[in-house]
C-alpha cells in the first residue's frame, strides 16, 4: 500500500487549487450576482440640472417713450426701478424717440395723452410733460407691466399653472322642497355670453373643457347665523367651511385635469336671506366669494315676486363668475386710473403679456424646483429605481428649460410655450410610478433571505482557506529552517 | 393641433340645443308565495335628443356638458371612454327563482356584475377603454370593480345583447363582461348611489332607501344601467330591488306590511323635478286584503301618485288571515329550475354538474353560459348531459368554447340546449383545479375562490336571464408562514451538500499508525 501522501488528490498543490477554485469562481460571480440583484438606476444629468437652475430668466421689456427730451427715458427707468423688488425680473429698456411709429413686435409705447390715461393696444396714452409726473407714469407703467401684485392676498388666489383646467359650474339649491327655488337655469347662453370671450382670450395659455350641474338638494354643514333684522349671516368662520364637499358632488373622478368651481347658491326659503358678514359683523354688500385657488361662490336670495326674471339673475352671477375666473387665473387687474373704454371689459394686450410673463416665470422656476427635487430625491432613496423614462423626461425637460433661455431675449409667446412644457415633462418625471416600485423592498429582508444560505456557506471556505495559508507558511518555515541547517 | 383648436372653439362657441332631461321615480312592491316582499324602486332619467359620444372623438377634447337632472359624476364617465350601453349590478343573497319568479330587475346575479357596450374606432383600445371604466366606476361606487381585470373579462357573443339600441355610426360595437362573485354591496355603495338622484335620499320615492332596513333584508341588489334609444335617448336607470320578510318582524304570523314597517321612513315630500312618481302594489288573487290609503286600481295592480296624495305617505297592506306555510313542495314560478354544484373531494380535480328541470310541457330552449376563471379549467370532451340516466346527444348544440389561458385569461363556454318536456336534464363535466403561485392567493385564501354564476337565458320569454348560484372552489392553499422555513430549510440543505462536498475535496487523509 503506498503511503497516503503519495495520493494524487492528497497532493497539497491540488487540494490547493480545489480552494482557490471555489474563491475564483466566488470571485468570478460576485458581478454577476451584483448586476441581478441592484436596482436599475440610470444616472440623472445632475450638474446640467444643478447648471440650469442657478440660471434666473430674466425678461426683457423694450419701452419707448414719444418725447423729444433725451433725459426723460434714464430718469423714468429710475422712477421704475425704484418702485417695487419685482423689476429684478425684469430687464428693462426705455428709450426715446419722436413718434416711435416704426418699432418691433413687443416694444410698448408711451404716447403723451390728454384727460384719463387710456390703453390701445401696445401703447399707453398717459398726460405727461415734465419730470412732475414721471412718478405717476412709473406707478401706472409698473402695474401693467409688473407680473405679481404687490398685494399677496391677491397673490394667492392664482391656481397653479396647468395647460389644461375643467371649469364646473353648479347651480345649487339648498332645498328644493322648500320652495322659492331655481330649479333650472339657462347656463349655455350665460357661459356663452360672460365665459367664452374670457376663454378665447385666454386660448393660448390654457385648454378648457365646461361642464354645468343642478343639485336640488345642497344642505350645508353649519347652520348660519340668525341676524337681528330677520335675515341669516355667514360669518368669516363659515365661508371657510362653506363647501360642503361630503354632500355635494361637485366633481367627478373622470379626468386628473385640476377645476376650477363656480357655484350659484341658493339658500333654502327657511334661511333667507343669506348674507355674507364683514369683519364687524355687518351684513356686506357682496354677495359672492372666492376660494383661493379652487373657486368662486355666488350667494342668491330668490325674492317671492320676481321669480321669472331669469336671466338677471343669471347675467349678475356669471359677471361675478367671470371676475372670479379672472383673478383665479391671474390676469393681472388694471391701474385704476385707466380709463374703460372698452365696453366689453375684454382682456387687454398689457394685461395679457404681463399674465404670459408671469406664468413663464412660474414654470421657469417650477420646473428648476422639482428638477432639483428629483435629484435630490433619487440621491436619498437609494432603493428608488429610475428608469428611462424618468431620464427621458429630465433630458427633455432640459431641453425645453434651454431653449427657453435661448427664447427668453426674442418671443416672449416661445419662451412661455417652451417653459410650459417643461414644466409638464418635469412634474411627469416627478410622479412617475414607476420610481416607487422598489420602496418598499427594504434591506434587512434581502439580509434575511441571504445568510442562512452564505454564512454556512462560505464559514467552511474561510476556515479551509485560513487553515490552508496557516499550514502554508509553517511550511516555508520548516523548509527555511531546514534551509538553514542545511 | 391646429384642428383641436378649432374644434374646441366651435365647441365653445355654438351653444347647441339644451337635452330635454326628465326624471322619473317608481316603486313598486309585490307580495310573493312565501310571504315576503319584493320591493323595486326604480330611477330613470333620460337625456332626450342626445346620443352617445361617437369613440372616434375620444381623442379630442370634449364638448361642454351641461346636464340639471342626469348625474353629471356618471355621465362624464360615460363620455370620457364612449360607452354606448352599461350594466352595472351589484347584489347581495341568492334569487329564488323558484319561489319568487323572474325578477323585475334581470341582474340579480350574486355580487358584482359589470357589462358595457362600446363602439370600435377610437384611438384607446377597447380594453384600454374598458380598464379605465372599471376604475372610474370602482371610484364612483366604492366597490373593488377594479378587480374586474383581464383574468375575469369574457365578450360571450349571446347572452348580453344589447337592452337598448347601438348608434349606428358604421362602427362595430363590442361587449365586454366580467363579474365578481365575492365583491358585497353595502352602504358604502348605496351612499354614491343616492348622491347620483336629483333628489338624494331627501325627497319623493328615494327617501325610503333606508341602508338600515335594506341591507336588512333577504335579498337586496342595486343595478345602474345605462341604455340609448333613437327617441328616448340616453337614459340612466338606477334600480334598488330587495325582498324583505314581514314575517320576521311578526309576532303573530301576519303578512302586513307598511313603508314604516318594511323601511322605517315613510314619504314625506315630493321631488319636485320628478316628471312622474308612483308607487306601484300588485294585489294578490286570492286572499281577502285591505290597502291604505286609497289607492286608484288598474287591473291587478294599485296605483298612488306621490305628487298628489296626501302626505306623509304610508302605504300599508292588512291581510284578513294569517299567513301559513304552504306545505308540501311549491309551484315553481319560471318554467326552469337550475342547480349548479361542483362536486368532488380533491383540491385538484372536480366535476361540475348543471341540473336543469323543464317544468313546461313544451321542450324548451335555452342558452347555456359559463364565464369560469381559469382556476377552474374545463375538460370539454367529458361534457355529457343525460336525461333520466339515459346519456343524450342531441340536448347540447351550437357550442362556442374559448379554452382559458393558466393565469390570464378565463373560459367563455356558452351553448344551446334544448330542453326536452317535464325532464331532468343532467350536466356534467370534468374541471381541472389551478394550482396557484403563492402572489396570485387573495388575502383570505383558506376561504376558498368564489366562482361567477352560470346564466341561463331561455329563448321564451324573450330577454330573460337566469343566474344560478355562484360557487365556491377550494384551491390548494400554501400554509403562508412556510415561505420563510422554505428558505431557510432549503439553506440548510444547499449548505449541508455543499459542506459535506467541499469537505471531501479539500479533506488531508492521514493514516494514523496504532502501535
Amino acid at each position: 500500500m503506498p503511503p497516503l501522501r503519495d495520493l494524487f488528490f492528497q497532493r497539497d498543490a491540488i487540494r490547493r487549487s480545489v480552494i482557490a477554485s471555489y474563491w475564483l469562481a466566488i470571485i468570478l460571480a460576485l458581478p454577476l450576482w451584483w448586476n441581478t440583484t441592484t436596482i436599475y438606476r440610470l444616472s440623472l444629468p445632475s450638474s446640467r440640472v444643478e447648471a440650469i437652475a442657478r440660471n434666473k430668466l430674466l425678461l426683457p421689456i423694450s419701452i419707448c417713450l414719444v418725447t423729444n427730451d433725451h433725459s426723460l427715458p434714464g430718469k423714468l427707468h429710475h422712477h421704475l426701478v425704484r418702485s417695487t423688488d419685482y423689476w429684478k425680473v425684469l430687464d428693462v429698456h426705455i428709450f426715446g424717440d419722436l413718434d416711435c411709429s416704426s418699432l418691433g413686435e413687443g416694444v410698448y409705447r408711451v404716447a403723451p395723452g390728454i384727460g384719463l390715461p387710456d390703453l390701445h393696444g401696445r401703447t399707453l396714452l398717459f398726460p405727461y410733460q415734465d419730470e412732475e409726473t414721471l412718478p405717476a407714469l412709473a406707478d401706472a407703467l409698473s402695474s401693467l407691466i409688473v407680473p405679481y401684485s404687490s398685494l399677496p392676498d391677491r397673490e394667492h388666489r392664482v391656481a397653479q399653472y396647468s395647460p389644461r383646467y375643467r371649469l364646473a359650474f353648479s347651480l345649487l339649491n339648498e332645498d328644493a322642497s322648500a320652495g322659492n327655488v331655481i330649479l333650472n337655469w339657462d347656463v349655455k347662453t350665460a357661459i356663452h355670453r360672460h365665459i367664452t370671450p374670457i376663454l378665447r382670450s385666454l386660448s393660448m395659455f390654457h385648454n378648457f373643457t365646461i361642464e354645468s350641474q343642478v343639485q336640488f338638494y345642497a344642505p350645508l354643514a353649519f347652520s348660519p347665523q340668525l341676524l337681528e333684522d330677520g335675515s341669516y349671516g355667514l360669518t368669516h368662520e363659515n365661508l371657510m367651511v362653506f363647501i360642503n364637499s361630503a354632500e355635494w358632488t361637485l366633481s367627478s373622478s373622470a379626468s386628473n385635469d385640476p377645476v376650477l368651481h363656480f357655484i350659484l347658491f341658493v339658500p333654502s326659503a327657511d334661511r333667507k336671506p343669506l348674507r355674507i358678514l364683514d369683519a364687524d359683523g355687518n351684513p356686506s354688500t357682496s354677495n359672492s366669494f372666492l376660494l383661493p385657488q379652487w373657486g368662486g361662490i355666488v350667494l342668491h336670495n330668490p325674492s317671492n315676486f320676481d321669480e321669472s326674471n331669469d336671466a338677471s339673475i343669471l347675467q349678475a352671477s356669471f359677471s361675478a363668475f367671470s371676475h372670479q375666473l379672472l383673478s383665479l387665473l391671474g390676469i393681472p387687474q388694471l391701474p385704476s386710473g385707466i380709463r374703460d373704454t372698452a365696453s366689453d371689459s375684454s382682456i387687454r394686450e398689457w394685461q395679457l403679456d404681463a399674465l404670459l410673463r408671469r406664468r413663464t416665470l412660474e414654470n421657469a422656476k417650477g420646473s428648476q424646483d422639482t428638477l432639483k427635487s428629483i435629484i435630490k430625491l433619487v440621491d436619498q432613496i437609494e432603493n428608488m429605481p429610475v428608469g428611462q423614462d424618468v431620464k427621458g423626461d429630465v433630458e427633455d425637460a432640459l431641453e425645453e428649460l434651454t431653449k427657453m433661455y435661448g427664447s427668453a431675449t426674442s418671443s416672449l409667446q416661445q419662451t412661455f410655450r417652451h417653459s410650459a412644457l417643461a414644466l409638464g415633462l418635469a412634474s411627469r418625471a416627478f410622479f412617475n410610478p414607476g420610481m416607487l416600485a422598489l420602496l418598499y423592498f427594504p434591506a434587512e429582508h434581502k439580509y434575511a433571505v441571504y445568510t442562512p444560505l452564505f454564512a454556512s456557506a462560505v464559514i467552511p471556505l474561510f476556515v479551509a482557506a485560513l487553515r490552508e495559508l496557516k499550514a502554508w507558511r509553517l511550511q516555508r518555515k520548516a523548509a527555511a529552517a531546514t534551509g538553514v541547517q542545511n | 393641433m391646429w384642428n383641436i383648436r378649432y374644434f374646441l372653439l366651435v365647441g365653445l362657441c355654438v351653444p347647441t340645443l339644451a337635452a330635454i332631461e326628465s326624471f322619473f321615480e317608481e316603486l313598486s312592491l309585490r307580495n310573493l308565495n312565501d310571504g315576503k316582499v319584493a320591493s323595486r324602486f326604480s330611477f330613470t332619467t333620460r337625456l332626450e335628443g342626445v346620443s352617445p359620444r361617437d369613440p372616434r372623438t375620444l381623442g379630442f377634447d370634449d364638448e361642454a356638458q351641461h346636464y340639471r337632472v342626469f348625474p353629471l359624476a356618471l355621465g362624464q364617465i360615460l363620455r370620457e371612454y364612449g360607452v354606448s350601453e352599461l350594466h352595472l349590478t351589484l347584489n347581495a343573497g341568492r334569487w329564488d327563482y323558484d319561489r319568487w319568479g323572474y325578477p323585475e330587475e334581470k341582474g340579480v346575479g350574486t355580487g358584482a356584475e359589470l357589462w358595457a357596450w362600446m363602439g370600435d374606432g377610437a384611438p384607446m383600445s377597447i380594453d384600454n377603454r374598458w380598464k379605465g371604466l372599471r376604475n372610474a366606476l370602482a371610484g364612483l361606487f366604492c366597490a373593488s370593480l377594479g378587480s374586474m381585470d383581464e383574468l375575469r373579462t369574457t365578450a360571450p357573443s349571446q347572452a348580453f345583447p344589447p337592452e337598448g339600441r347601438l348608434p349606428s355610426v358604421d362602427l362595430p360595437h363590442q361587449l365586454r363582461h366580467a363579474s365578481l362573485p365575492s365583491e358585497h354591496v353595502c352602504t358604502e355603495n348605496l351612499t354614491p348611489f343616492l348622491k347620483l338622484l336629483p333628489c338624494k335620499s331627501l325627497s319623493g320615492i328615494a327617501s325610503l332607501l333606508n341602508p338600515h332596513r335594506l341591507f336588512d333584508a333577504d335579498w337586496h341588489g342595486m343595478g345602474v344601467h345605462v341604455l340609448w334609444g333613437e327617441e328616448e335617448g340616453v337614459e340612466v336607470r338606477l334600480a334598488f330591488q330587495s325582498v324583505m320578510d314581514p314575517l320576521r318582524y311578526s309576532l303573530s304570523m301576519s303578512r302586513d306590511w307598511s313603508f314604516q314597517s318594511l323601511f322605517s321612513r315613510v314619504i314625506n315630500k315630493t321631488c319636485p323635478v320628478a316628471v312622474s312618481s308612483r308607487v306601484t302594489v300588485a294585489l294578490p288573487q286570492q286572499d281577502a286584503i285591505e290597502i291604505k290609503p286609497n289607492p286608484s286600481i288598474e287591473g291587478e295592480a294599485a296605483f298612488f301618485d306621490v305628487a298628489t296624495v296626501a302626505k306623509p305617505l304610508n302605504v300599508g297592506m292588512h291581510w284578513q288571515h294569517n299567513f301559513q306555510y304552504p306545505l308540501g313542495e311549491p309551484i315553481p314560478l319560471t318554467p326552469l329550475s337550475v342547480q349548479r354544484t361542483l362536486k368532488g373531494s380533491s383540491q385538484d380535480r372536480g366535476q361540475l354538474s348543471l341540473v336543469i328541470i323543464n317544468h313546461e310541457t313544451t321542450t324548451v330552449y335555452a342558452r347555456y353560459l359559463e364565464t369560469m376563471p381559469w382556476l377552474v379549467q374545463f375538460h370539454l370532451h367529458t361534457l355529457q348531459a343525460q336525461v333520466k340516466g339515459i346519456t343524450s346527444g342531441n340536448i347540447i348544440s351550437n357550442f362556442t368554447y374559448v379554452p382559458a389561458v393558466p393565469h390570464s385569461r378565463p373560459t367563455t363556454f356558452e351553448a344551446m340546449l334544448s330542453l326536452p318536456p317535464r325532464s331532468t336534464i343532467h350536466l356534467t363535466m370534468d374541471v381541472t383545479k389551478a394550482f396557484l403561485r403563492y402572489t396570485e392567493h387573495q388575502p383570505d385564501a383558506q376561504r376558498g375562490w368564489d366562482l361567477p354564476p352560470a346564466v341561463i337565458t331561455p329563448v321564451e320569454p324573450l330577454n330573460s336571464r337566469m343566474y344560478t348560484a355562484g360557487l365556491l372552489v377550494d384551491l390548494a392553499t400554501p400554509d403562508f408562514s412556510m415561505p420563510y422555513n422554505v428558505i431557510i430549510f432549503t439553506c440548510s440543505l444547499m449548505a449541508f451538500i455543499f459542506g459535506s462536498i467541499f469537505n471531501l475535496l479539500t479533506r488531508k487523509f492521514v493514516v494514523v499508525r496504532l502501535d
